[in-house]
């Protein structure tokens, strides 16, 4: 096995078995970390907990529904407002957080009275809204409260709320991701099949494992109106607490974060029957695939061909004028679990970037087994990164650009390596053929920044060049390109609008009439 | 009219003006040099702490986790401690102090952490790391308990307790900041070097705002050094400009080291400033220089041209850690403002004895809400359904959302300021802080004018 | 045949994903429905698409056959004994790698 040891890790051998290098003729057999274990105390991991990876993660970004926590104060604060999922109900989930407040008396005592108390007062608190979710903390499960029973009493005495209580504490597994899982499995048990689904197309799916970060969902749902196809619910970004009870009423789940959200999919292929089909909705081609894929399941594929034509048409010029800049430009891929495969391969062949290390925070070897798979030879892969880990990497690697999380992007910058926002985008959505090119914009804006040049230049050591009051991007990234390059017509640099979405908001979809070759 | 002095009734938390106890346990701990903080709890606990902190300093602090998972939570997970001691030790060769900051997980399982670190000072420490100096300190703070503030206040307690210790008595003193930015420090150690007065400062955390250099440094940490813990034994006083935070320590010094300590006021505002002086030169007998007039001086002409003919009977709203809150009202109030509703985080069943409160009781004429343990719903409600109009609200980031749903203009002030560039640069303490402060609001309440067409015109000649 | 299986499997493995669903039941079946269906296709053989499922291999097959043919002109050369020959391999190829010699150690977890 070609597994990877660092240096800081020396002291620490269990480590060795989370990072491997995938070199010539070795393939997933010989060549997959460690995934989905206990992080090793004290080795600053950059994980978070099962009680984030349920609320913050997955349940927030459902619109309209009242989220609350039943804990000590801290864990709502920590999962408030850091977090980019927008929605079209003026973002009321990312606005407003409720917490039970639990105090030492609630501990010794029992808290389960005062969460009854804190459901009606927040129901009170927002009379338009009826629905809510309950999540439960490493305290509350500690002290045993009955959440389910609670919320069941509640309901009992207020016929129009509904409660949806997902029991993972920040302690249940290795990361975020055993919350993904319990939430996933809690909603299909508890939630989907309890209501109706409001049928209004011909062609249903749900769209899955699409949390709508700055916009990704909206971008997407554009394709799908456009293809006469209903949305029946989208698990979770932008998604509605009754839309997604009624899950089971699709005819195809379309999969993207399967990291997150594949164990509702196979539940629901499982006891509805619905298929599962995982796309991508990153990058020109995986995403025209995709498309069609989802037109061909129709019988609609001339519709798909339709915008994938329209949409090419329209962003390649843009997205080909960022790849002639970026060719060649080295990467180190560290998100969190799915970006690592969505964005592996397809960065390197409509950008031209090479991926020279993927880390997984939370993924498991499932993630690893696709991004290795997608990756060239060489990469360096790691799971479960520690800081110093990531330092050495970076050091050893010396990558041209980051795409990682906030915080692990202050180093990154200390270090001299511009950084992407991997979770949240820089300036999104990255999704759809519009995102794909704001993202191969980002991209170059943060390689080419005159900035960061100037961060490589010691004022005490070396010759200052006086001759030069300003650089531009551009004077920075075509200087090596070719004539014909630097001239072309045809190629442009982005020209979308610094927000993208009301533009898709505000569009209307015309009924588009059954098509005989989708009549089976 | 009258100030009154209530309590939240709800029993829940909607949006949540602070967070709990292991975070200001975590924020005292990264302004110690050579020091980890190791969270015995979830990952959650750091993970978001340490992206809190990202946000608002936009800077990486190391802090480590125990990583608790469910065995531990069910048959204890101290065994987790001793590990998260040693990988520490071993990988971070520079490292001497380890707080050992417990959360509302390892508190109601019952892990003994003093028990532990006794164990790991007889064990681990002495046959691996005999020849290293390493100091692990237990830090109880249940997140069940008190807020960020208390947590702040304790970890500063826990710390002064562990390393004081008597030496030679000097001439220093101890200026215990409070949770400030680093603009505050330079500013505070501005005044005490105009006064020549020699100080240790709990914490130096100037260094937080940290530089991209040539050679590519990664950290980011205060500079507060062992050494200096210990002196803060011998100090001829200490001055705690925080009630709430580090007070605890200051008369911790006071009682088992006998250091007099001075508690308060937070110097906010030129009166709160000129006391902070009267007390340096109380406790050191060093005269208030002939610059720090100057610098009065030119505060106070930056203000006089605000006040009446901008500020003046202006309302605002004021939230955030209870001292910076009380500070910024005292501001506002010479300032001409009207302080409407001051929102005051946490439990805390001390503030209504605070002497500060009380005189707002006694001399506010007109009427004013001071709002124990609130939210931010106590201040959302008021405005959407009780009818409170404000013309500026002062707080942190986390309240942008009123400000912006119900159009009232915003100065961030405090903990955390992520929305807005730099503001961890500069003073909100200090004459120079007071000319920060009092601007600031200024040309907030400009840019609204501007933006609303509400006298816009009014600054052409100013 | 080597050098073909590698370029089929290169494609399959940085292209598609429905090889990589999460349990040793899931990528059995989806590997033989898709690489199944994929083997129908460029055999000019009638395939089964009337059931949700089959429907659901299908497409990802459809897709699959398109890129081969557009990417490996040897494929329009052989003879259809010789294509199910290949695809044969090819599907051991990838049930290896994804399932048999998979390292993966959650492929056998009894529950999703």
């Amino acid at each position: 096995m070609p597994y990877h040891e660092f240096e800081c890790s020396t002291c620490i051998p269990e480590r060795k078995k989370h990072a491997v290098i995938k070199g010539p003729g070795e393939d997933l057999t010989s060549a997959l970390p460690e995934g989905y274990l206990n992080t090793i105390p004290g080795s600053i991991t950059e994980r978070g907990c099962a009680y984030c990876g349920a609320k913050h993660v997955i349940g927030t970004p459902m619109k309209d529904v009242i989220h609350l926590s039943h804990g000590p104060v801290g864990c709502t604060y920590d999962t408030w407002q850091t977090k980019r999922y927008i929605s079209d109900n003026d973002n009321f989930q990312l606005k407003y957080t409720y917490a039970s407040d639990m105090k030492e008396k609630h501990i010794v005592f029992g808290a389960e009275k005062m969460l009854k108390q804190n459901i009606i007062e927040a129901f009170k608190a927002f009379p338009e809204i009826k629905r809510m979710t309950l999540y439960q903390t490493c305290a509350s499960a500690l002290i045993g409260d009955d959440i389910n029973a609670v919320a069941q009493e509640v309901m009992d005495e207020m016929p129009e709320v509904d409660i949806f209580v997902c029991n993972s504490p920040g302690f249940r597994g290795p990361s975020q991701s055993g919350g993904h899982h319990t939430i996933n499995i809690a909603w299909i048990k508890d939630k989907v099949g309890t209501i109706e689904p409001k049928i209004t197309g011909d062609y249903v799916i749900n769209y899955v494992g699409e949390y709508n970060i700055q916009g990704d969902e909206v971008i997407m749902q554009d394709y799908f109106k456009r293809m006469g196809i209903q949305v029946l619910s989208t698990f979770t970004g932008n998604g509605s607490y009754d839309d997604l009870r009624a899950m089971h009423g699709a005819h195809l789940n379309v999969l993207e974060c399967a990291r997150s959200a594949e164990y509702i999919c196979n539940e629901l292929r499982v006891r509805y029957g619905i298929p599962r089909l995982d796309i991508d909705g990153f990058g020109f081609e995986p995403l025209a695939q995709s498309l069609r894929k989802v037109g061909l399941f129709f019988g609609i594929e001339d519709r798909a061909q339709k915008i994938i034509e329209e949409e090419t048409a329209r962003w390649k010029p843009e997205l080909d004028w960022y790849k002639e800049r970026l060719m060649g430009k080295k990467v180190c891929l560290w998100p969190g679990g799915s970006k690592l495969w969505h964005w592996a391969h397809v960065i390197h062949e409509e950008m031209g970037l090479d991926v020279v290390s993927v880390y997984t925070k939370f993924g498991h070897q499932q993630d690893m087994e696709k991004g290795i798979a997608r990756c060239e030879e060489g990469a360096l892969a790691i799971d479960d990164p520690n800081e110093l880990e990531s330092v050495e990497a970076m050091l050893k690697l010396k990558p041209d650009i980051i795409f990682t999380g906030k915080r692990p992007g202050e180093v990154a910058k200390k270090i001299r390596v511009p950084y992407l926002n991997a979770h949240a985008y820089h300036n999104g959505p990255y999704k759809g053929y519009e995102g794909w090119v704001r993202f191969a914009r980002d991209i170059y804006n943060a390689i080419y920044s005159p900035i960061h040049q100037l961060s490589f230049l010691d004022i005490s050591k070396d010759e200052i060049p006086t001759n030069q009051g300003f650089a531009t991007q551009q004077m920075l990234s075509d200087t090596t390109l070719p004539e014909e390059v630097v001239s072309s017509r045809e190629m442009r640099q982005y020209t979308g609008n610094y927000d993208c979405i009301p533009d898709y908001l505000n569009k209307t979809y015309p009924y588009m009439q059954k098509t005989p070759a989708s009549e089976n | 009219m009258s100030c009154e002095v209530m309590n939240k009734e709800r029993v829940g938390v909607i949006n949540p003006i602070f967070t709990c106890q292991p975070c200001g346990a975590q924020f005292a701990s990264i302004g110690i040099k050579d020091c980890i903080g190791l969270v015995h709890g979830g990952q959650g606990c750091v993970m978001f702490v340490r992206l809190l902190f990202s946000q608002h300093f936009k800077e990486s602090f190391e802090l480590a986790s125990t990583s608790v998972h469910e065995e531990g939570a069910v048959f204890g997970a101290l065994n987790r401690v001793e590990t998260g001691v040693d990988v520490l030790l071993m990988r971070y060769p520079h490292l001497k102090v380890i707080p050992i900051i417990s959360t509302c997980s390892t508190e109601i399982i019952g892990d003994d952490i003093d028990g532990v670190v006794i164990k790991l000072n007889e064990g681990l420490l002495q046959e691996k790391y005999a020849d290293r100096e390493v100091h692990l300190i237990p830090i109880h703070s249940p997140s069940f308990v008190g807020s960020m503030v208390s947590g702040y206040d304790v970890a500063v307690h826990d710390f002064v307790k562990y390393f004081s210790k008597k030496d030679k008595p000097n001439l220093k003193i101890n200026l215990i900041t409070g949770w400030v930015n680093p603009g505050d420090v330079t500013a505070l150690k501005h005044l005490l070097a105009e006064m020549q007065i020699d100080a240790t400062v709990l914490f130096e955390i100037e260094n937080f705002d940290s530089p991209v250099m040539p050679d590519g440094n990664h950290v980011s940490h205060g500079n507060t050094t062992i050494e200096d813990l210990i002196g803060t034994a011998d100090a001829q006083g200490t001055i705690a400009l925080n009630r709430y935070e580090g007070g605890k320590a200051a008369k911790f010094l006071q009682k088992r080291w006998d250091v007099p300590a001075i508690i308060g006021p937070t110097p906010i505002g030129i009166r709160n400033t000129d006391t902070f002086l009267q007390n340096l030169k109380t406790m050191t007998g060093k005269p208030i220089p002939e610059s720090l007039v100057r610098e009065r001086g030119l505060a106070i002409d930056a203000l006089t041209d605000l006040t009446h003919l901008f500020l003046a009977d202006k309302k605002v709203a004021i939230y955030g850690n209870a001292d910076l809150v009380i500070g910024l009202a005292e501001f506002c109030l010479d300032l001409e403002m009207k302080p409407m509703v001051l929102l005051l985080g946490d439990d805390n069943s001390a503030y209504k004895d605070d002497p500060r409160i009380k005189a707002l009781q006694e001399n506010v004429d007109y009427d004013m809400q001071i709002i124990m343990n609130a939210d931010f719903w106590e201040l959302e409600n008021r405005i959407k359904n009780e009818g409170l109009e404000l013309d500026l609200i002062l707080g942190h980031s986390k309240g942008r959302f009123i400000s912006i749903d119900y159009n009232i203009p915003m100065l961030r002030v405090g903990f955390p300021t992520y929305d807005r560039a730099g503001l961890h640069r500069y003073p909100v303490v200090g004459y120079a802080g007071a000319t920060w402060l009092a601007e600031q609001m200024a040309n907030t309440l400009f840019a609204d004018m501007e933006y609303k067409k509400n006298k816009e015109w009014i600054l052409n000649v100013w | 045949m080597k050098e073909k299986i590698a370029q089929l499997e290169d494609y399959i493995m940085k292209h598609c994903l429905w090889q990589f669903h999460s349990r040793t039941w899931d990528r059995e079946r989806q590997n033989a429905g898709v690489l199944g269906t994929t083997m129908n296709i460029l055999c000019d053989e009638p395939v089964a698409n009337e059931t949700r499922e089959d429907r659901c291999y299908w497409v990802d097959a459809v897709c699959l056959a398109d890129a081969f043919k557009s990417r490996y002109s040897w494929l329009a050369e052989m003879d259809k004994a010789a294509m199910k020959t290949l695809m044969q391999a090819l599907k051991e190829r990838i049930d290896h790698l994804t399932i048999s010699g998979s390292l993966n150690k959650e492929l056998t977890d009894k529950q999703y």
